[in-house]
């Protein structure tokens, strides 16, 4: 993940709440500290499709914003 | 002898501190440092110590370790490994197992990260155990052996102060397991009447290894009352055949470590390792109904490599827990006693097994071969 966005990729990382400190400190040891980080609201294992669906409902807009501002 | 001084010209190596226990401790806690349990200071002097039996340029990274991927170089280990307790003479063994956990395919990354309670379970074959004085018998896994305990407890320390396995940031698992403080044996080789684990890794009886498994704590396999092989290797495949356990899903190479009794029995029944091997492979296995309907729509295609045409409808159909006759390992360890025990791994995970070699490539005999002039 980190070397495609040093390559100008757009990249982001999805996650559940209780990862997020995960997520910062990876980001910031591969040295791309900017590195988005989206939140899903927490289980993403144990839940049904729908909720599966909600969830990705959560992520997909921010995603696309973030592909929309990356082609300006 | 590395000099003194030499460390302490290192920048950030050294810190001053109260030469007082309480305040020593306090400070290192502070830091969040230690495992929760009181450590050695790792002063300077003990350090260089350490360092005493490392063949190698103190400050030159032997491995990164996730997720951190802090550089474990032997000055930072040498201080884990006072931290812990350990006699310089286990050190070579300390930056073996590191080495060895930092091969790609052991995934340590995963090991560090994942919610599952594995820890890395390092077992130690050869001269080296034997003079170290390694306990393979009694109470093998649990306390009362210093390298046993302070080895393992090194290792886990490197993990949590260079690799950044700390709880709830780089370590997320879930329950977490006492194995996290540590979790160290020898393979009782005497009491093995197959081959021991680094002579069927390719190595000779008298090179020193370390094998790693990103490991469950042990199961236990209480079987007083089987005459013979087949019945004891029924229990312990029934043992296997579990839910739970990540083996099912994944082909993460298990262990089972069979007690000398339990090892004596199945060996006088005509087994040799390959054919325990290969009856835990037919036996061990789950009927595919056993597992949630939820579990089985969700999982199916990681059973289909193992099960060509599997359909969720199958609910009769075993699944392997094992996914091939080679796809586990075979030990003996431990005491008197009618029990063996099953140690699940991670699932994605491999196990590795390194000899213990001097920097310039050659085997070595001793541990005292690396000690340095």
């Amino acid at each position: 993940m980190a070397e495609l966005r040093k390559r100008g990729l757009v990249t982001a990382v999805i996650y559940s709440g209780p990862f997020r400190k995960l997520g910062e400190t990876q980001a910031r040891i591969f040295g791309v500290p900017e590195l988005p980080l989206i939140e899903i609201p927490h289980p993403l294992g144990g839940v049904s499709i729908d909720e599966v669906r909600e969830r990705a409902d959560v992520a997909v807009p921010v995603f696309v914003d973030l592909i929309r501002k990356h082609q300006k | 002898m590395i000099a003194t001084e030499r460390l302490l010209e290192i920048p950030g190596a050294a810190l001053e501190v109260d030469d007082d226990y309480e305040g020593i401790d306090a400070f290192l806690r502070g830091k969040n440092w230690t495992d929760g349990l009181p450590v050695v200071p790792p002063t300077a002097e003990r350090v260089r110590a350490m360092l005493a039996y490392c063949d190698r340029p103190i400050d030159e990274p032997v491995a990164k370790i996730p997720p951190r991927f802090g550089e474990a170089t032997p000055i930072r280990l040498a201080a884990n490994a006072v931290m812990a307790g350990c006699l310089p003479q286990y050190f070579p063994l300390v930056l073996l197992a590191i080495e060895a956990l930092c091969e790609e395919k052991f995934n340590l990354y995963g090991i560090q990260a994942t919610t599952h309670p594995c820890s890395t379970l390092l077992v130690v074959n050869g001269p080296a155990a034997r003079e170290i004085g390694m306990n393979s018998g009694h109470n093998a896994f649990g306390p009362g052996n210093r390298a046993n305990a302070t080895i393992g407890r090194a290792v886990r320390l490197a993990m949590w102060n260079i690799g950044g396995g700390i709880p709830a940031s780089g370590d997320m698992s879930t329950h977490g397991a006492p194995s996290k403080y540590s979790y160290c044996v020898a393979e009782n080789e005497a009491a093995n009447p197959w081959e021991p684990l680094n002579v069927e890794m390719g190595y000779s009886a008298e090179t020193s290894t370390v094998t790693v498994y990103g490991a469950e704590p042990p199961h236990n396999v209480n079987d007083h009352e089987s005459l013979d092989g087949e019945g004891l290797l029924k229990m312990i495949a029934g043992t296997i055949a579990q839910t739970g356990a990540n083996n099912i899903y994944y082909a993460g190479e298990p262990l089972v470590v069979i007690g000398p009794e339990h090892a004596d029995s199945i060996a006088k029944s005509g087994f040799s390792k390959r054919d325990v091997k290969n009856f835990l492979f037919e036996h061990a296995r789950v009927p595919l109904g056993n597992l949630s309907d939820d579990n089985i729509v969700r999982r199916l295609k990681q059973f289909e490599p193992y099960l060509p045409g599997l359909t969720a409808e199958q609910r009769d159909r075993p699944v392997p827990i094992l996914k091939g006759e080679e796809a586990v390992h075979v030990i003996v360890v431990g005491g008197a006693g009618k029990h063996s025990v099953y140690i699940p791994t991670f699932g994605p995970t491999r196990p590795v097994t390194l000899p213990l070699k001097l920097r310039d490539g050659t085997l070595a005999k001793s541990v005292e071969d690396f000690r340095q002039a």
